[in-house]
Formats: structure tokens, sequence, C-alpha cells
């Protein structure tokens, strides 16, 4: 290990991950002597490629100072306020997975519980129908907090950023900061006497030294692999081992939400952007075809496809993603299944947690235990809302969706489930990425259906709360329709830049 | 009707039965409450921490009429005195220290700003509540605070009167008190599950779900349930208290004082009408004569009995929900009242309770479902609380006492050692969703017995050192002007829940 405090710092990577690394870093620890430097291997972008996003980019976003107006209007991306799910065999009802609160509480008591007995007592509406962030994107509107929204419960967005476009912002944005770049078509490790990194060789020749090294190379973790660090499968989780990407014509006007579609062999995820459909399915190689998972992306999408692109797909984890003085950030740390769109969020998870225990001295063995075991909890989780995804799924008696049913459950979600059965409580635990929203919208869409309520909401009289959720969905249904058009918002607010 | 029985009357059985009978539709549970005059409670537990407020809050208890029948006073924080060397002291407040710049907590600004050589005040100095302690000041907190004066407040009370006002108003709300002892448990031969209790008197009470509240009996959850029961004794030796209410003197302090002790620590905790005093210590290290002759030797004011002896272990049943039965108080664990725990550990196995109700229409009061959560819930709590106890006796420096030199030499729990080391490292400090204890807890025991970081956040550099001199001068003064506004406590006592002949007639329920 280098003798001092790290003030070199390697990132060696591609694409959004890397850049989005070498922004953060250079923003946090550039006024503490830290000098980035990015090793910059070739892209594996292709044009239909997108990046699906979760609330938090938002936040960080801000605080990297990146303007949102400039994001989408560069990028030509476009805001999604959640997913909606839908069983193409018509077995299972849709449901929307949207980024807000359900409810509002009544008589002081949570609204889930209130909705659970409503439904007892005969209630049509489904948990969605009281989501003014689901109803928003249902009508295609953008939602704008304003206080009456705030008053009301939480609601966000994330984004659909082409990932080409977005990649190559975040690019300019570190040069222009004063990331240092080197490119390199390769990339190896050199180590020093003591096993740690000591500097990384380019295309064979040119060397270049650091004391910390940010492994942001993808699935193959190069560093991380020279550390002889091992990968644990997540496959007894997971059914999918192919992702597919293509693209599609624009849907007009843009819908602000993603689809996400089930059939017999996987699903087929349509998030929109403001330059065309980008397609993305899932599927196992060992039930169908690569050519006839093509020809089911188009049927699925209704749309014709161009650009089709194939990678394998093997959720997994590095048994640490920091090992002596390399951390390692995105798909080198681990590797998601597709289903929800958590890759960036991941690289975020890894970048804040880096932050808050990035070295200040040359001994940082407890920071590095505590950013594995937190990290691995943060991983987990993610997992388990995945997981979760899969094992609950109604979808029919294919071969995908059965094995999917009758995969392994880590204990943990396992538990959540059966409380959330039981009670319709969720066991929320450290670590958690998704909210107890988030993990509301899940279950109750999967048919979870909680054995009893929180039997406090009785002492509510149901006249009360029959007009409270009366006057919720009238609430919900007016500031929906208050609310600008995404096509509006894209265009008056986020115009792109006149200069293309 | 689903029928919840709880067996013991203290502060536990009165808590629960009030948080019961006041959250769930009276229409659908019966609560009972078994409790015996012949049998004492412990009532040990008369300093508590914050969130007792909310747990009165959600039963609609009015404020100052509670506080005036229980005799409490205010509590900003705990006084430590000597836990490290002889003559020092620091407080635990219930409150912030500093606030964040550029998202960065504040002991990283503290840290380099005294790395740095600008002379910062002490750590506690950017505390409202130290020092309004100091002060003997209290206010209630404002509503529109800003994270740098941001305190919250606790009470003293005397927990036998906070039982027999919980007693009166949940009995007033169709709670059914039973007198009586329990003298025998008969369990269904099938599910194992808690069917009967037989009274002395020859009466037999059944129910659903039942509620060990009968204090270090554990007469349902550990002798008839044989819940398992985890010794924490090698890390928390105390295993006694000598309690001794004394005449009210001096001024009202605002929060509770715990002096370290040859053979463990003495509290002090102020009421309206009287002191509670209490030595709580190891039996290994300390005779009980010993203690009673130190106890007695320090009061400031006239004892007002004879000193009454507790006994017990740190520890807790690895089940605190088994079957049927939920241990809840000191049936379920027991941790020394160093940070003032045994109250609010009763709160939130209420609240976890309320929020994972067994519900008659569906199901089963043994539901493994419901009890592996709520023992989920209560190991993480007790857990944490363990942690940041034995941290209190670890960072010692009383050498050639024997208690003292066997906590510092023993080997701490991994995740203890693990929040320390990271702390010397770079002042970081443990962070909870439910936030308990929270952030400012942590920092103000680590920073009191002398625990000092070696580094700081590096993300502290982006505010030019320049200005941090002057952000912490004004800092400072903001503080020390808040604190200038608030009123002696004993006058806010006097104002707003002194007792009141009158008034006190007037208040019964």
């Amino acid at each position: 290990m280098s003798a001092g405090v790290p003030r070199e710092v390697i990132l060696v990577g591609r694409d959004a991950p890397v850049w989005l690394a070498a922004c953060v870093l250079q923003q946090a620890l550039a006024n503490a002597g830290v000098k980035i430097t990015v090793i910059e291997l070739p892209s594996r972008l292709h044009a239909v490629d997108v990046y699906a996003t979760l609330p938090a980019l938002e936040p960080l976003h801000t605080r990297l100072r990146i303007e949102e107006s400039k994001l989408i209007g560069v990028t030509r991306g476009a805001f999604t306020l959640g997913k909606r799910f839908v069983d193409t065999s018509g077995t299972a009802p849709a449901f929307f997975h949207a980024y807000g609160s359900h409810g509002a509480r009544i008589d002081h008591k949570e609204f889930l519980s209130h909705w659970l007995r409503a439904r007892k007592l005969g209630l049509q509406g489904a948990l969605e129908d009281f989501c003014l962030t689901a109803a928003a994107a249902k009508h295609g509107r953008m939602l704008v907090p304003d206080p009456e929204i705030e008053a009301h419960g939480f609601t966000d967005y994330a984004y659909h950023l082409p990932a080409i476009a977005y990649s190559a912002l975040l690019k300019f944005l570190a040069v222009k900061r004063g990331v240092v770049v080197h490119q390199a078509r390769e990339a190896s490790a050199e180590l020093d006497a003591q096993g740690a990194i000591a500097g990384v060789v380019l295309d064979g020749g040119r060397r270049v030294a650091g004391d910390f090294f940010l492994d942001v190379t993808g699935e193959e973790s190069q560093l991380l692999s020279a550390l002889a660090v091992k990968r644990e499968s997540w496959r007894s989780h997971f059914v999918a081992d192919r992702v597919l990407v293509a693209g599609g014509a624009p849907i007009q006007p843009v819908p602000v939400y993603s689809e996400v579609r089930a059939w017999a062999d996987g699903w087929v995820a349509l998030y929109p952007t403001q330059v065309g459909t980008h397609i993305c399915e899932a599927y196992s190689s060992e039930l169908l075809s690569d050519e006839s998972a093509l020809h089911a992306a188009a049927r699925l999408a209704r749309m014709a496809l161009h650009g089709g692109v194939i990678r394998t797909c093997e959720p997994g984890r590095r048994a640490v993603t920091w090992e002596r003085n390399c951390v390692a950030i995105g798909q080198a740390a681990c590797v998601f299944d597709p289903v929800h769109s958590v890759d960036l969020q991941a690289v975020q998870v890894g970048l804040v947690h880096l932050l808050h225990l990035f070295p200040v001295q040359a001994d940082y063995e407890v920071e590095r235990a505590e950013y594995n075991q937190s990290i691995r909890s943060a991983f987990e989780r993610i997992r388990d809302f995945q997981s979760a995804h899969y094992f609950l799924n109604r979808f029919g008696g294919s071969q995908f969706w059965t094995r999917a049913r009758e995969h392994l459950l880590a204990p943990e979600l396992r538990h959540k489930i059966d409380t959330f059965q039981a009670c319709g409580e969720v066991a929320y635990y450290e670590d958690e990425t998704f909210m107890i929203d988030d993990w509301q919208a899940l279950l109750i869409g999967h048919g979870v259906w909680p054995a009893s309520y929180d039997p406090a909401v009785d002492r509510t009289a149901p006249e009360v709360m029959e007009r409270e959720l009366g006057r919720l969905l009238s609430f919900i249904r007016a500031k929906a329709e208050e609310q600008p058009s995404h096509n509006d918002y894209l265009q008056t607010v986020c115009a792109p830049p006149q200069r293309a | 009707m689903f029928k919840v029985v709880i067996v013991g009357g203290g502060s536990a059985g009165w808590m629960c039965a009030a948080g019961l009978v006041g959250v769930l539709p009276r229409s659908q549970y019966h609560v009972t409450l078994i409790e015996s005059d012949e049998i004492g409670t412990v009532g040990v537990g008369e300093a508590t921490l914050p969130s007792l407020k909310d747990f009165n809050d959600l039963l609609g208890i009015d404020e100052s009429q509670f506080m005036r029948e229980t005799r409490a006073t205010f509590k900003l924080g705990i006084e430590f005195r000597e836990w490290d060397l002889p003559g020092d002291r620091y407080v635990h407040p219930f409150g912030s220290f500093g606030q964040l710049w550029g998202g960065i907590e504040f002991q990283h600004h503290w840290t380099r700003a005294r790395q740095r050589g600008l002379n910062p005040a002490r750590f506690e100095a950017y505390s409202c509540a130290i020092r309004a302690c100091e002060r003997n000041a209290f206010e209630f907190p404002d509503s529109q605070f800003t994270r740098s004066t941001h305190y919250a407040y606790a009470y003293h009370f005397d927990a036998s009167l906070y039982a027999d006002y919980l007693r009166r108003w949940a009995i007033g709300r169709g709670v059914q008190r039973v007198e009586g002892q329990v003298t025998g448990v008969a369990l269904h031969p099938e599910s194992g599950n808690v069917a009967t209790l037989t009274l002395k008197s020859g009466a037999r009470i059944e129910g659903d779900l039942f509620i060990d509240c009968s204090g270090f009996r554990s007469l349902l959850l550990g002798q008839t349930l044989g819940s398992e029961w985890q010794d924490w004794s090698h890390w928390l030796p105390c295993d006694r208290a000598l309690a001794v209410p004394s005449e009210r003197t001096g001024e009202l302090t605002p929060y509770t004082r715990s002096t370290a002790q040859k053979g463990g620590w003495i509290w002090r905790i102020p009421l309206q009408h009287r002191t509670g005093n209490g030595y709580v210590f190891s039996s290994r290290f300390l005779s009980e004569e010993d203690a009673r002759e130190t106890l007695l030797g320090q009061l400031d004011g006239k004892a007002l009995a004879e000193p009454k002896l507790l006994r017990f272990r740190a520890g807790r049943r690895v089940h605190a929900w088994k079957r049927n039965c939920v241990g809840i108080g000191l049936a379920s664990g027991f941790l020394e009242p160093l940070e003032s725990t045994s109250i609010f550990l009763i709160q939130r196995a209420i609240q976890d309770l309320l929020r994972l109700m067994p519900v008659r229409a569906v199901g089963e009061p043994a539901d493994p479902r419901l009890s592996n959560e709520f023992n989920r819930r209560s190991d993480a709590l007790y857990e944490r609380i363990r942690d940041f106890l034995i941290l209190h006796y670890v960072a010692n420096r009383r050498s050639g006492q024997p208690l003292w030199d066997h906590v510092r030499a023993q080997e701490l729990p991994a995740s203890l050692q693990h929040k320390m080391r990271l702390f010397e490292a770079r002042g970081h400090v443990p962070y909870y969703k439910d936030g308990f204890f929270s952030r400012d807890s942590w920092l103000a025991v680590l920073f009191g017995q002398g625990l000092r970081p070696a580094a700081y956040d590096r993300l502290a550099d982006a505010v030019p050192l320049a200005q941090l001199d002057g952000k912490m001068r004004e800092l400072l003064d903001r503080v020390h002007g808040h604190v200038e506004q608030m009123r002696p406590h004993s006058e806010v006592i006097e104002h707003y829940c002194s007792e009141e002949p009158a008034v006190r007639q007037v208040a019964s329920l």
C-alpha cells in the first residue's frame, strides 16, 4: 500500500459510470488536493442504449451543478414518473410503480391500512389510483411539486437518457472541471511488492501511476480481478441471461413513464425519449434463441426495431468491492438483472458511500471494512427488490416465469414478503435503496395481499374514511389535470440548445 | 373479541394497557391487566428520553397535567461526571452539535479548525442544549428551529405516579384491572400457547395474547415458555442498584446527573418534590454496605427513606415475543439506566406491537411472521443500546480501580469496536434509519469520553479556511444568544406544571 494519504486517484473505465464517478470525486475532493485522472477505455455504448435512471440521480445532478433543462435539452432524453408493469398473457392485472407516495395519512394513520380496510368494505379503487404521481403519468403530465402537492405527500421523477449523449455530457463536464483523461484500448493493473496496485499500463506501453484506483471497467472488473477478488454468482436468483437492446421510433406524445411487458419467455421494456423508443428485453438463452428474441421484442413493442444488440447478463457481485487501494464501481462491483433499471443507481450508491469513507490517512483498513459491509447490504437489498419481482410473478405457466417463481429467496426477502402478507407492514432494513412506498407498490402490484391491516384504523368512522378517500381522489384528479403535458414541459422548459 | 391479558402493573404494564386501549378499536380488543398490591414495582426509570412525548401525544395526554401529576421536571440531557478522570464532566444533550456546512457534519469542520490552528471553542460549546444545562435554563423548542439551535426535551418524573396516572387513564377507557397474583399458567396442549392463568384467588383468566410485564421474574416469557436468556453481564457488570429519595435542594437542574464511582455510578434525578438518587454497582467489585455508605454520604439533601436494593443482570430474552406471549419491559431484558432507556424500550415495544398486532378475524396470535418482525426490531434496538452503554465504560482512565480496570480491558463487541475505530480514524459516527441513538448522541459520548478523531472528512476542505473561522464564531454567538433568551428551569416548572391544590382537584381523571 502506498505510503501516504491518497492524492492521485486513477479511474479506469468507460461510459457514463466512469464520468459520473470522475465528476463526483472531482467536485468533492479537488479542494482537498486530490487529483483525478481517468483512463478512458473504448465505449461499449450503441446508439440504441439508454440510461433509465431512478429518482436519486436528480439531487446528485444538483450537487454537480448539472442543470436539468440542459441535461434534457442536450441529451434529448425524457422524464419518467415510474414504471408500468403489464402482463401480456392477461393473467395478472397491470400495475404502476410510481416514484411517489400513495394517498395520505387519514386520521393520523397510514394510508395503506385505510386502503386495505376500504377494499375489504367493497372499494374498487386500486392502490395506484391514490397515487398522484401515477395519475399524472397516466395522463401524460409532468408532475411539478407545488406547496399543496408537498403537503399531500412526496413525488419524485427520474429520466430516460440516451446513453451516448449523457455519457458525452458527463465527460465534457469532467474535463472542463479539471479531470485529466488518457485514452487507451486496454489497461492492465501493475501491482507493487505488497500486492496493491501501483499503476496502470496503457496498451502495453505507457504507465500511469497513482495511489488509489477506481475500477469502473464493467463486469470484467479488470482491476479487482488483478487483485484476485472472486466473483459471487446470483444466478440462483435470476433466470434471464441475455439482454437485447434495440431502437424504435419515438412515441408521440412522449410518455412520461416506461412500460415493462411480460410475455411467456421474458419481458420487454419500452423507455421513451425524444429521439426514439429504447427497447430492452430480458430472456434466457436456454429458452429462447436470439433471433426469436428480436422478433418477440418487435412484436411486444408493437413497432419496427433497428440496431439490435445482444449482451450476456450474469448477475452477481465481487466478494468485496474495496480491496487494498482499489474500489470497484458499477458493474465492476456488481452486475444486476435489468429489471427496475438499477444500474446507474448502483453506481451512485457506490460513489456516495465512498465519499464519506474516502481515505484520510495512509491506513484505511477500517474504512474499507465499513464500505464493504454497507455496500454488500445495500446491493443485497436492491437485489431483493428485483428478486421479488420475479419470485412473486403471476405471469402464467411458461417455463421462464415458472422457473422465476421457483427461484431462491434471500432470508431478508422471505421475511419481508411474509411480514407483509401477515399484516401489511414492510420489514425495512438499514441500507435500503427502495423506500417503503416502492415496496408497497411492488408487493401489492404482484398480488401479495395482507391478511390483516393495522386494526387501529377501524377506529376511524367509515364515513370519515370514505369522505377522505373521495377527497384524495378529487385532489389527485384536479392536480394531475393542472399539470403541464410532458411534451409541453419538454419543449418549453428543456428546449434543445439553439445550435445542435 | 380479541382478549389481551397483561401480567404486571408497573410502568411497563400500565404504559402497555394505555397504549393498547388508546389506539386499538374497543369493539375488537378487550384488555385485562392483572396486578397485585402485594408485589412491589421496580420504578427505577425516573428519567426518560424525548420520544416519551410522542407516546403521550399518541394517547392525547395533556403535558402540563401529566407533569403536574407525576411531579415532573424537564430534561435536556445527562451530565456525566468523572467517567474518564476525576474532576471531568460532559453532557450528553438531546440536541445537535453545530450545523452542516456543504453537507458535511460539524465534527469534521471542528476537527479541521482545531488541526489547522483556528483554536475553536471546545466541541460541547456548540450545543444549545448543553449550554442550557450549564445555565439551568429551559425553554420549549421553537418549531422554527434551525439545526444549529435544535434540541428536544424529555422528563424526569416519579415513575410510580406515572403508572398511577396511566392506570386511571386506562381504566377510564375500558381496561379491566384484576387484583391478584398469578399462581398457575396453563398451556394449550397442542400449540403450547399460553391458554389460561390461574390467580391465587382461584380465578381463571383466559386470553388470546399475553403480555408479560412481570418484571425480572419474566413469569410467562422466561419461566413458562423458556425464552432463552442472553447474558451481557461480562460487558456490563453492574448487577445491583440502591435507590433512595432525598429532599430537594439547590437549583432545579434540567438534566440527570451520573457520577462514576469506585463500584459503578450514582444517579441524581431532580423532581419537583424530591430528588431521586441511586447507586448502580457491581457486586463483584463493591459490597452493598460500601455502596450504601457512599450513596448516603454524597446526598445533597436529607434522605427520605431507607435505600432500597434492586438486583438485576444485563441481558435480554432472545425471543421477546414467543408463541402468543410478548415480553415488555424487564420481563424481556434489562440494560442499566445509564442512558434512561428503560421506559424508552417499553415504549418502542408497545409501538412495534401495535404495528404488528394480531387480528381476531384472521389468524393466530402466535403467528411467527408477526413475532419474527417484532423480534428483529427488538434485537437491533437492544444491541445498539448495549454498544452505546459499553462505550461509556471502556474509554475510562480510572486506573487502579478494579471495576474500571476490568471494563477497560474487556474484549468489546465487534460492532462497537468497529464504530470506535471509525470515529478515531476520521470522526465517522453511526447513522441509523430510525434515528436511535442519533449521530449527535454518539458524538456527545465519544467526545465526552475523550476520544478524538485523528483526521476529518476531506470533503470539509471545500469550505475555505478563512471563512471557517468566522462561521464558527458566528455559530457560537448564535448558540449563546439562543440560550440567553431561555428562562430558569425552575421558573418554567412553576408556571407550567407545579402543584396547585385547586388545579389538582379539577385535573382528576
